[in-house]
Order: C-alpha cells, then structure tokens, then sequence
C-alpha cells in the first residue's frame, strides 16, 4: 500500500489494537507484573491482611517444602505418563480410523467427545466407573481382588486413577491431529513404498512415523504444556489425596493460595511454575524443530 | 483362500472399529444408563439396565441443583465471550498486520508471549483484582477476563493468516472508495472465516468447560455456571448417587448436543488451531 495511505492509517491501526490490548492487559499481563511478583516478596495472609516484606524468604522456603517438591514430582510422573500413554494411544486409533471404514465419522465421534466434555464432569464419571462399574462388573465375574481394589485409597491406585482419566479425556484431541497429519501424506508415498514391499509395521515406523515429526512435535508440546497446568482432574477425582500424594502443582499452589490463604507465599510458588512452562516450552521447541523431516 | 471383496472388509473393520469407539465411550453410556435408576438399583447392580424409565432423578436434580438458571449462565458468559473476544482479537491482529517496522514487531511479540503464563499464576491477583474492580460475583466480569486471557491466542491465529491475505485486494477496496472500517469488515474479515471458525470454536469450548476462574470469582449460588454448580452439587448430595448421576448426565448433554451439531465446525476448528500453535 502507498505510503501516503499508510500514514493517514496508521493512528487507525494503533486504535485498532488497543480494546484487546487493555482486556490483555488488564487480566494478564498487568496481573502477573503488578500482582503476582510484587507479591512473591511479601508475607502475606489475604484474610489476616498482613503484608510484611521478606525480600527471596519465599523463594527460599520453597526448595525445604516437601509438599511442593513432591508435586513437582507427581507433576513430572503425570505427565510422562500421559504424554506415552496418550501419543501411543491416539496414533493407534488414528492408523485405524484414517482407513476407509464403515461409519468412520461416527466411531470418530466416539474417541473425541471425551474431550469436549470438561475436566470436572469428566472425573465424576470416572468417579462412578472406579466405585460403582468396577466392582460391579468384578463382583460378577467372581474376581472379588479386583472388586475390593480401593482406587481412592492408596497413592499408587490413585495415581494410577488420574493418569487413565488423563490419558482417556487428551486421546481424542491428539487423535485428530494425528489424522490430520496422516492426510497430509501424500499418496504416491504410500504406493511407491507399498511397491518396495515395506507395508504393515514397517510402513508405520519407517515411513508414516518419520513423515509425522511435524504433527508429533505439536503433539508434545501441547501434552507437556497442558500436564502442568493439570488442575480439573486431580481435584474433582482425588482431590490431591490421599495424603497430597496425588497433588499436581498447581493444585499445591491452589490450596496454598485459597485453602492456607498463603497468599505471598503460592505467589512465589505460581513464579516457579511460570518459569519451568516457559522452560519446557523453549526447550521442546529448540528440539523438535530441529528433527522435523519435510513431506 | 478367497479375496474379501473391498467393501465388505470396510464394514467389518468399520464395524469393530465403532466396537472400539463405544468401548472408549462406554463410561459415559454408563452414567447415561443409570441415571434412570432408582437409588437402590444402582446401588445393586451398577451396569444393569434400568428396569424401567425412571425419570424423578431428573427433574429432582433439576429442582435442587437450579439446572436452567446455571444453564442460562452459561450460555450468557460463553456467547458473550466468544464474541468480544474474537471481535477484539480479530481488530487487533488486522492493525498489527498492517503496521510496519518495529512497533509491528513488537505488538506481536508482546501479546505471542502471553501464551506461556499459565493462568495459575496470576489466580491470586486475579481475585483481587476482581474485588478492587468490583467483578466478583458479575458475569461481566468473567467475560472480560476470560476475553483477556484468550487474546493472545486469538490474535496470534489471526495475524498468522491476515500475512497470507494479498494487499492488492485491500488496495483495490480502497481505490473503490472503501474507508478503512469497511475494507477490514466487508472485504478481509469474509477472506478469514476459517481462522475466524477456529477461533471461535476454541473459545466457545474453552469458555463452556472453564471451572476455575468462574469458582475464584462467582460465589453466589444465582450466577454459577453448569461446570461449578455441579461441583457444588457434588458436595452436597455425596451419598445420592441417584441426584448426582443425574446432574451429571443433565450437565453434560448439552455439550454433547452442540458437538453433534457443529461436529463439522468443531473438528476443523481444532485441528487447524492447534497446528497453527
């Protein structure tokens, strides 16, 4: 565009910006800069409302707090877990459903809704599967260890139950990506490579699986990032418990924040969680890009 | 050995494909199914069908949770935000994309960023905020929040396609006696329906299924949305699973309805946002 019309422009473009800017502003940036880690620094009970200074102590305090270490943990656990559980899942289901099928869009349907339904309806659910349909079904068939198994009683049960109904609400959402992905791959790849005899397990691992860097990539960015922020499912299933072994960071930081009413002291907790996000969030991305073989 | 014509394989591993599906499917069916249970039938025999249609879960659990206000609430907040945000998201990256040089740049940059900051970290100011600014208990409140914390997305989406419009089409709009407003409405917003689909999509679902922020900042019982008010449900009918099941099957309906409906938009709406990531 002619540079006369973009100076008569461009105090329009800066108005523009600016209604988006402000909700920005106001809700996260302006938060985070003059809310958050200002408030890192202080001893702080929003019900006494006692604000006292205490330069790093809280930062300190954090490396001797066994609760937020182990939920840094369990946080890493989750999501390793997940992201194996789910990538390998969704890529199956995905090889399955990108065939020409039967009533493909409906068994599509199938393994996505889980998805679209939220993270505290979706524990309830589950709630019901672990204490009612398990030992129901169990009881029936006369396997009374399974029946009696209590999934909400001991750390490593529900570990067990928060990373299954992790791995069953995600597998959806990356299933479309996978198959988006496989429908980016050219046919004629397909044939030639069928010509070269490399068909069945072969096919997947030496040529889908290569071709499909792009989409994996996107895939463990978006499974690691949303690990630590795991915050719906951990509540509404075990609630942390028993005894916080099932406490997912920002659960930890949750409770400290509006269970202790800690105020300062979470806020030091949500800096360190925003820096190990940006971290693995710079990290993933320096890697995966460097492997990404072009279609 | 004989050939399976093509077709016929189709259906038979179509078929126990869609056996699959319902397997994964198959806890939600549950709750469906026992939602029409009396108490003491679920309590007996958890995957047994009902006996008959019993429908005074329903209407009992509709009574005490407040089902249509919290659903009303929802919809307000949702549609609300759906709106501002795109529309804001949408002007916005339409002026970044069109500034040149540095301050460009820097816009960008600046809202990308807002990517990376969980919403865990700024909960605490949030709620006080909230209070200052008199947003506690509003569902104005939850609208321009949420609209904040969307925006960074929204505009990284849209600046991502808005480089790949060609300027001649704007530069022919102008020619034409199109003033800026129209140009951006009638000739380049139409050009970016997909992105605009995407973006819509995401906040819809992102804003229908929130918890946190509506629980941080709505306490009254009047203006909780479905997920909350089900969660507030929970505690207070623990041991009648009968009510809770039912709430939970009313709660989740009718996002399993728009789903059906907009399947199309839904799915390529997802996919495309997340690749654009």
């Amino acid at each position: 565009m002619s540079d006369l019309l973009y100076k008569k422009y461009k105090k329009y473009y800066l108005m523009l910006i600016l209604p988006a800017l402000f909700l920005y502003v106001f809700s996260l940036v302006g938060p985070l800069i003059f809310g958050t880690i200002p408030s890192s620094f202080y001893d702080w009970n929003i019900i006494e409302g006692s604000r006292n200074f205490v330069g790093f102590n809280n930062y300190i305090r954090i490396f001797e707090d066994k609760n937020f270490i182990n939920s840094i943990i369990f946080t890493t656990k989750l999501a390793l877990f997940t992201i194996i559980g789910t990538n390998i899942l969704a890529f199956a289901i995905a090889l399955m459903i990108n065939e020409k099928l039967f009533a493909k869009s409906v068994s599509r349907a199938m393994f996505f809704i889980p998805n679209i339904i939220s993270g505290i309806m979706v524990s309830f659910v589950w709630t019901f599967i672990f204490t009612g349909a398990i030992p129901s079904v169990a009881k029936h068939l006369g396997m009374e260890s399974i029946a009696n198994i209590s999934w909400f009683g001991t750390p490593n049960m529900s570990a067990l139950a928060v990373i299954i109904v992790s791995i069953w609400q995600s597998t959806g959402f990356l299933m479309m990506l996978y198959i988006a992905g496989l429908q980016t791959i050219p046919d004629d790849v397909i044939e030639a490579s069928k010509l070269d005899g490399c068909t069945g397990f072969k096919k997947i691992f030496y040529i889908q699986v290569p071709l499909l860097m792009p989409t994996i990539t996107i895939n463990l960015f978006v499974s690691i990032a949303s690990a630590f922020k795991a915050f719906d499912i951990p509540l509404a299933l075990t609630a942390g418990g028993p005894a916080k072994s099932t406490q997912t960071v920002a659960l930890n930081i949750y409770n400290d924040a509006f269970g202790a009413f800690r105020s300062g002291y979470a806020s030091a907790k949500s800096v360190i969680l925003f820096l190990i996000v940006a971290l693995i969030t710079v990290i993933q991305l320096r890697i995966t890009r460097k492997r990404e073989v072009e279609a | 050995m004989h050939k399976m014509s093509s077709s016929t394989k189709n259906i038979l591993a179509g078929i126990g494909v869609l056996m699959l599906g319902c397997i994964f499917m198959m806890p939600v069916f549950l709750i469906f199914m026992n939602a029409f249970k009396p108490n003491k039938d679920i309590l007996t025999n958890f995957v047994a069908f009902p006996k008959s249609l019993y429908l005074n879960n329903f209407t009992e659990a509709m009574d005490t949770m407040n089902f249509w206000v919290s659903f009303k609430n929802t919809v307000i907040v949702t549609i609300s935000t759906v709106l501002l945000s795109t529309f804001t998201s949408f002007i916005c990256a339409f002026g970044i994309s069109h500034l040149r040089g540095r301050i460009s740049k820097f816009f960008y940059l600046f809202f990308v960023m807002g990517q990376i900051i969980p919403f865990h970290t700024v909960m605490i100011a949030i709620s006080v905020l909230a209070k200052k600014a008199h947003m506690n208990n509003t569902l104005w409140g939850l609208v321009v929040l949420n609209s904040g914390f969307f925006s960074s997305f929204g505009i990284m989406t849209f600046v991502g396609f808005l480089r790949g419009v060609p300027k001649e089409l704007e530069e022919a709009a102008t020619l034409d006696g199109c003033g800026l407003w129209r140009t951006m409405m009638q000739v380049v917003f139409p050009l970016v329906r997909p992105t605009t689909v995407t973006v819509g999509v995401l906040f819809f679902l992102w804003s229908w299924n929130d918890f946190l922020l509506p629980s941080i900042l709505v306490s009254e019982k009047e203006l909780r949305t479905i997920t909350v008010n089900l969660y507030m449900f929970k505690t207070a009918t623990n041991a009648q699973w009968n009510l809770l099941i039912a709430g939970l099957t009313l709660s989740m309906l009718p996002i399993i309805a728009i789903y059906i409906v907009a399947q199309k938009y839904i799915t390529s709406g997802l996919t495309a946002g997340a690749v654009k990531y």
